[in-house]
Order: structure tokens, then C-alpha cells, then sequence
């Protein structure tokens, strides 16, 4: 009798480890941030980011990473400026955490607190709303990050003695792969 | 003079008042110590240099409450007002190990210091094993770290040589873009000065005014160019975008700016002895206005987009 408990047991546990344990990898992804200038509206983007999540107990940590000078603006000078202003060579990475609920994989809206350091400092975002679209086993993500300069207490950087607007957007688009 | 009961009294006094104070503040000292205390050290890699934007963590080992800071430049971190108590403190860059230490006890009563040393992973890469490959699935089930992401040292380790480098070139070429812009004043000024200065019914006048505009014009346009030539050149950039054409311009206007003043001189020198400008001379104006227009689609090629 035991053992047939015991052997139910042995049956029934490990689907439910293996549940637990699971991982996401950053497959693919393109950040670009946009910044509003009197004279000018630039784009830099970044398709350099690497980021990981570990599931456990209904719970995913995400963490993803991407190099300050892997932003690309098609132009060079402006790229320096804005590896200078954002202390890029002191503070190489961007990085972003966020803890999602397991179960948000099958929604189709997600609102993620993100805890993102930049420049040596940390900013939260509380509920960025974020949409998901699985297709192939793959998770496609997009949205907005509302990113603002003083958020990270940096010096707006200035083009003819204009300095350029606060708010800096950062649009999110990434390719999540599940791992067993 | 004061009676020894009059002194007795303004000591008892002063008893008194020392001995109130420390009744009403004991409370307050008292949350000071018991309450929160700092945690501070830095981190250091086997040869004794500052590891940049390691993420410590410090957990309450009886709340289970964490907290988390960046080491700066320096390799310092400071925990400010932490609870008292005892602490798990956790060290995590990329590069290397992640160092976990046993708990540390912080109190109100002295700053907590605790340095780190860390190790690099094999051959200061991120190689082996297979679960630090880039992108690559661990078997770990704590939240993932900088180190399961396959970045390099070099990616995740700041560098103040670097950085002030680039603040020293930002700041250079700041007052580059300033010095251009208050140059294109006097610039404008010579331009139009120009059409009283060269004309056949011309006044001695006219031509020291257009000749004064122009010198202020050179000077201030060498002090321009000072600051762009010796920005920091920072190594490993490509020139991309509009700044290549910005850069093309100078080709034009630096040697137009050398050469249209000694022209000048020629044309000056000509129409004061009463004789019509010729030879070489008569290229000034044309020399002055291609160099006018090469400085003008510089400035513009980095202020508008097109």
C-alpha cells in the first residue's frame, strides 16, 4: 500500500518540478528610444540586449541588459553626446528587472513594475502596460517604456543652447523563447 | 562676587539641565543606535582595482527584506539607514562569481565595513560552464544575474578614464557650437559691408569697417575651429551621418577662412593706392563668399535634419 502511494507520488511530482523551474531566453529584440528636439526628432536603437528569466513558484524573474554604446542613432557625433550624457563609459549597461506572474504567458496585456538602472541611478516604473502575442512557441512583446531624463537625473543635452525635451520613450519589441 | 550657595545652585542648575536632556533625548539617541545602521565597503577584483556596477545585495536574514545598490566608479557602495540587523550581503558582476557572504551584523553604533574581493571566472571570460553562455538556460532558480547573460567584462565595466574623456569633449564642442553661432554674426556683418567695401563709389571708411568685421570674424572663427580640433578623439568610433558632411565643410571653409583675408589685404591695399582690384586679388570676394556659404551649410547640416 505504501509503496503504491509512493510510486504515485514519484508519478505525479515531477511534471509539477518541471513547471517550476522553467526559463525564458531573449531571443531577439529592438529597443529604440526617441528624443524630441525643438529642430530635430532622433531615434537611436539597440538590437544588442540579452536578458533571461527563471521561473519559480508561479513567479518569473526577468532581467535583460543591453550595452549604453549598442544604441545607434545613424550618427555618430549625436551617439558620443548621448554616451556622454547618460555617463555610458562609467555606467555601461541599461539593465531592467521586472517579476512577472507565470500565468501572465497567456494574456494578452501584461502591466510589468520595472526596476531599471541607468546612468548609476535606479528608477521604477510601476504598471507599464506591455502586449503579448505568442505564435510558434515564441512570445512577442511590445509597449513603452515612459522613461523621463530627470528620472535618472541626467542634463538634458542641448543642440544651438536648446536643450532637448525630458521625456525620452523607450520602445520595447522582443522575442521571448521558453526553456524546459 | 558670587557666594559659594550661589555657585552650588548654578552647578546644581547646570546638573539638572544636563541630566533633563539626556532624560528627553535618551529616546531619540536611543532609535538612533537600535534602529538603523550604514553598511559601506568596496569591491575589488585578485589585483586590487575597482570593480564598477557590481549589484550588492543586502537581505535581512530575519525579515527576508532586501536591498540593492550599484558600486560607483570607485567600487564603493553604501547601504544608508538599514535596519539593524543581521545581514546576508551578496556580490554579482559580470565577469565574475558571484561572491555571497555569511551574515554581518549592522547596529547604530559604527558603519558597518565590508570589502570584497572578487574572482573572475575562468580566464576573465564568460566561457564554461555551458549554463554562462550567452542567452544560455541555467539550472539556477534564483533570479537571474549579469552573469547568466554572457557579458563580457568589458561590457559591464565602467570606465572613468573613458568617461571624463568624453565629458572633456562634450564640453569642448559645446563652446564649438557656441563660438559658431556667435561667429556668423560678425560673418553676416562682413558679407553685407562688403557691398559699400568693393564697389566703384567706396569710402575709405566703408573698407576699414568691412576689414574690422572681417578680422573679428577670423577670430573668432580660429577660436571656433580650436575647440573642435582639439576635442578628444575618441577611439573606435566611426564617423557616421550628418557630422561626416559638417566635418566635409571644414575642408572648405578653414582654408577659404586662411585665404580670403589675404586676399583681402591685396584688394584693400589696391583700392587705397586708387587702382581698380585685379590679379589675383579679385578672387576675394568670390573666395569669401564660397567660404561664407561652406560655413553656412556646416552649421546647418547639424542643426536642422534633412
Amino acid at each position: 500500500m505504501d509503496k503504491r502511494i509512493f510510486i504515485a507520488f514519484l508519478l505525479a511530482v515531477p511534471p509539477t518540478f518541471a513547471a517550476a523551474d522553467s526559463q525564458w531566453i531573449l531571443k531577439q529584440s529592438t529597443l529604440t528610444y526617441h528624443v524630441s528636439h525643438p529642430l530635430h526628432q532622433s531615434e537611436g536603437v539597440s538590437h544588442a540586449a540579452k536578458g533571461k528569466g527563471v521561473c519559480h513558484a508561479g513567479q518569473c524573474d526577468f532581467l535583460i541588459a543591453v550595452p549604453v554604446k549598442s544604441f545607434d542613432s545613424g550618427d555618430s557625433n549625436r551617439d558620443l553626446h548621448m554616451l556622454q550624457v547618460t555617463r555610458g563609459a562609467e555606467f555601461p549597461l541599461v539593465t531592467v528587472r521586472t517579476r512577472l506572474p507565470e500565468s501572465a504567458e497567456t494574456s494578452a496585456m501584461v502591466n510589468a513594475d520595472l526596476e531599471i538602472q541607468f546612468a548609476g541611478q535606479t528608477a521604477k516604473y510601476k504598471q507599464v502596460p506591455f502586449k503579448l502575442e505568442t505564435q510558434n512557441g515564441e512570445t512577442h512583446i511590445t509597449g513603452t517604456i515612459p522613461a523621463t531624463l530627470t528620472d535618472f537625473k541626467m542634463e538634458p543635452p542641448t543642440l544651438l543652447t536648446m536643450p532637448v525635451k525630458n521625456e525620452i520613450p523607450v520602445r520595447v519589441d522582443m522575442t521571448w523563447l521558453p526553456q524546459p | 562676587m558670587p557666594t559659594n550657595a550661589l555657585r552650588h545652585g548654578r552647578s546644581r542648575l547646570h546638573g539638572l539641565v544636563v541630566v533633563g536632556l539626556l532624560v528627553t533625548l535618551a529616546p531619540f539617541l536611543m532609535g538612533q543606535t537600535v534602529g538603523s545602521g550604514i553598511l559601506t565597503g568596496k569591491v575589488t577584483n585578485a589585483s586590487g582595482d575597482a570593480v564598477a556596477n557590481t549589484t550588492v545585495t543586502a537581505t535581512n536574514v530575519d525579515t527576508g527584506q532586501a536591498r540593492t545598490v550599484t558600486t560607483g566608479t570607485e567600487g564603493t557602495y553604501r547601504f544608508d539607514m538599514l535596519p539593524s540587523g543581521s545581514y546576508r550581503v551578496k556580490f554579482e558582476a559580470a565577469g565574475f562569481n558571484t561572491m555571497e557572504i555569511p551574515p554581518t551584523t549592522v547596529s547604530g553604533t559604527v558603519a558597518a565595513v565590508l570589502d570584497e574581493t572578487l574572482e573572475a571566472t575562468a580566464g576573465g571570460k564568460v566561457t564554461a560552464p555551458q549554463e554562462n553562455l550567452p542567452n544560455a538556460p541555467s539550472s539556477n532558480t534564483a533570479a537571474p544575474s549579469l552573469s547568466d547573460l554572457g557579458l563580457t567584462p568589458e561590457q559591464t565595466q565602467g570606465n572613468a578614464r573613458e568617461q571624463a574623456l568624453l565629458d572633456k569633449r562634450t564640453h569642448m564642442l559645446r563652446i564649438h557650437q557656441r563660438m559658431g553661432l556667435i561667429t556668423t554674426i560678425p560673418l553676416i556683418a562682413t558679407l553685407a559691408t562688403s557691398l559699400n567695401a568693393g564697389g566703384k563709389n567706396t569710402s575709405t571708411s566703408s573698407r576699414y569697417l568691412h576689414a574690422a568685421l572681417g578680422g573679428v570674424t577670423g577670430d573668432l572663427y580660429f577660436i571656433t575651429a580650436y575647440y573642435a580640433i582639439r576635442a578628444p578623439r575618441i577611439a573606435g568610433t566611426e564617423t557616421r551621418g550628418p557630422i561626416r558632411f559638417h566635418k566635409a565643410m571644414a575642408w572648405i571653409h578653414g582654408p577659404g577662412m586662411i585665404l580670403t583675408p589675404i586676399l583681402g589685404i591685396m584688394a584693400f591695399d589696391q583700392k587705397s593706392n586708387g587702382e581698380k582690384v585685379h590679379g589675383i586679388a579679385s578672387a576675394h570676394a568670390p573666395v569669401a563668399i564660397v567660404t561664407a556659404g561652406a560655413f553656412g551649410a556646416a552649421l546647418l547640416s547639424v542643426s536642422f535634419k534633412f
